[in-house]
């Protein structure tokens, strides 16, 4: 999870990740944050994120994102 | 039938009578009869465009259905390490289904909208060969909403083939979803998951219903009519003969064309809302006052919101996240930088979907300019963001700084989305900076087309407006809050605005009501 969070930081450097439950949603995230976000979980785990898993539930929080995540590895 | 004509208003007052009068359950089919009524009062022969593209994309969502249960049918039924197979298979068929569809979809658009540019585009190479040959144009009628239905019919499909939403059965159901009459003239585009539980769901008669419904139409009228209308003559004219004029009034001329477009489209969209709020079935918002927008990335996040929205879900994620585009700029992050190449992937994706967006206008390459004008501000942006770290102040001065940045880079745009051909886009461009010294009176900007009257028609509107939408800013709901007032004060509002509706329609002898700019798209 710790090393999520500093990848995601990485991405966006003035959200809270630890803390914010409504990325999606409250629009904290943009399209281009999702975009870079999802590029550098692929290279970071070797996974491939399409745009099927695009939905809110997956990206509004960094435990929804680790979840898909390991789901994605583990497939 | 215009949507402000009196004709409209007849013909929505009957359909609201009958409305109320069926029983709940049946309502939607008296929407789907009035939607029919509607479409055929306009023309005939686009209704029967729309019924093919009802039936096509109808038949094809069900073969994805089809083939989404089947892959679920043969998965049961094989081993664990078979089921990528299976599942690449079926992928494969859907994708074919999904592909032709869509091709049959857009290409109904791209013969109604291009075929005529692209065949005198042909024409005149033939001409090179001196043959004497040429392509008659066709002269298609652009079907009335074409590009919307397109739009939201081919977005359905996509969430039915990735398996977001189960096809619809009912055919009936699903014209109503694709033909609804308010969205029908300019929008907005929704998504089958938002739009078909407003549409099927019971709405019983609200008084608060109708209520809103007046006031979001009065509104859009009075953006339409006093703003829009009243701006329409002399942006024509600038636009048309902008030689004759001095640069800075060129350049004005451009600045109105924003507020004519803002206040046409947005007004129209205020209508539509307030037609469908009558029903009891609330529309989504296509605009967020764009023009308090800081960035050009901000503008198009509150301008056409829904056409934004689709961009986004159908294709710049699906190129942004496809497999072959970051491994293609992946090539390039030696040479660029790590920084830079990792935005590679999104900078294409936007200009993409910014060409798009231009190519949606309508033919001719001064919209594939308008397309890439933008699409390259957006890139540029996000290539340079490190470059603007210093000026991250936000004190009131720069927030102010940023709103007018935005405004003059949106105004550059609409010299390509209005000009007839991107020759005359870039001469007038050109004539705004370099013809601006010479010739500039007061009298200059009452020199065509807009006389005083006009001025202070659109000056104390635009006050109006520009008060509405500070409070909007802050987060105040204005018919919320009207409605929170006593009786006698919301009825001397709205009377305030019909008259001076009426005053503008019937006692103005030049007042002629002029199309809705994206009509015709």
């Amino acid at each position: 999870m710790e090393e999520l969070i500093q990848i995601l930081e990485g991405c966006c450097p003035d959200v809270d990740f630890e803390k914010e439950t409504a990325l999606i949603d409250d629009g904290i995230l943009t399209s281009l944050d999702v975009v870079m976000i999802v590029g550098e979980l692929n290279e970071a785990y070797d996974i491939a994120i399409t745009v099927d898993a695009l939905e809110p539930e997956n990206f509004n929080s960094a435990e929804a994102i680790y979840a898909l995540v390991e789901r994605l590895r583990c497939e | 039938m215009s949507l402000s004509s009196t004709a409209f208003l007849i013909f929505l007052a009957g359909a609201l009578l009958v409305y109320y009068l069926t029983p709940l359950r049946f309502r939607w089919i008296v929407l789907l009869l009035v939607s029919g009524v509607f479409y055929l009062s306009y023309s005939p022969v686009a209704a029967v465009y729309l019924c093919g593209t009802i039936a096509m994309t109808y038949g094809a969502a069900r073969w994805l259905e089809a083939l989404h249960r089947k892959e679920k049918a043969r998965l049961a039924g094989v081993e664990r390490g078979e089921r990528p197979a299976v599942k690449k298979e079926s992928m494969k068929q859907r994708r074919r289904v999904l592909a032709a569809a869509l091709c049959l979809n857009f290409l109904t658009l791209a013969v109604f909208k291009y075929l005529d540019w692209l065949l005198s585009g042909v024409n005149s190479l033939i001409a090179l060969t001196a043959s004497g040959f040429s392509f008659r144009p066709l002269d298609l009628l652009l079907p009335l909403g074409l590009s919307f239905y397109i739009f939201q019919t081919s977005g359905y499909l996509i969430d039915v083939y990735r398996g977001k939403v189960e096809a619809e059965h009912n055919i009936f159901r699903y014209a109503l979803f694709a033909a609804y009459f308010p969205q029908m003239i300019q929008g907005p585009i929704h998504r089958y998951q938002e739009l078909q539980p407003r549409l099927f769901a019971e709405h019983p008669f609200r008084a608060e219903n109708l209520r809103d419904g007046i006031e979001l139409m009065l509104w859009g009228m009075l953006k339409k009519v006093l703003i829009a209308d009243t701006l329409a003559a002399g942006v024509a004219e600038l636009y048309g003969n902008y030689a004759a004029y001095n640069g800075i009034v060129v350049f004005f001329g451009a600045a109105l064309y924003c507020l004519q477009l803002y206040c046409d489209f947005s007004g129209g969209i205020d209508i539509v809302r307030g037609v469908s709020t009558m029903f009891g079935i609330e529309l989504g918002i296509n605009f967020r006052r764009p023009y308090f927008a800081t960035s050009v990335d901000d503008f198009w996040r509150r301008w056409h919101i829904s056409l934004g929205e689709w961009m986004k879900d159908y294709v710049f994620y699906p190129l942004a996240l496809s497999r072959w585009l970051p491994r293609f700029c992946k090539h390039f992050r030696k040479r660029l930088g790590q920084r830079v190449g990792k935005l590679l992937v999104p900078c294409i994706s936007t200009v993409v979907v910014f060409l798009l967006v231009g190519i949606w206008q309508g033919p001719g390459l001064q919209n594939i300019a308008y397309g890439l004008w933008n699409g390259l501000l957006m890139s540029g942006a996000m290539l340079c963001a490190p470059l603007f770290e210093k000026w991250k102040h936000n004190g009131r001065l720069m927030h102010i700084f940023r709103i007018l940045r935005t405004c003059f880079l949106v105004t550059i745009g609409r010299f390509f989305s209005r000009a007839d051909s991107l020759a005359n886009a870039w001469g007038m461009l050109r004539h705004s900076f370099t013809h601006c010294l010479w010739n500039l009176s007061p009298g200059a900007f009452l020199s065509f087309g807009l006389d005083l009257r006009g001025y202070l028609t659109v000056f104390l509107a635009g006050l109006v407006l520009f008060y509405v939408s500070c409070r909007q800013e802050k987060g105040v709901h204005i018919r919320q809050s009207l409605a929170q007032k006593k009786p006698s004060v919301q009825f001397i509002v709205l009377l305030a605005a019909v008259l001076i509706l009426m005053a503008t329609v019937y006692l103005n002898g030049d007042y002629t009501a002029i199309a809705y700019v994206y009509e015709s798209v």
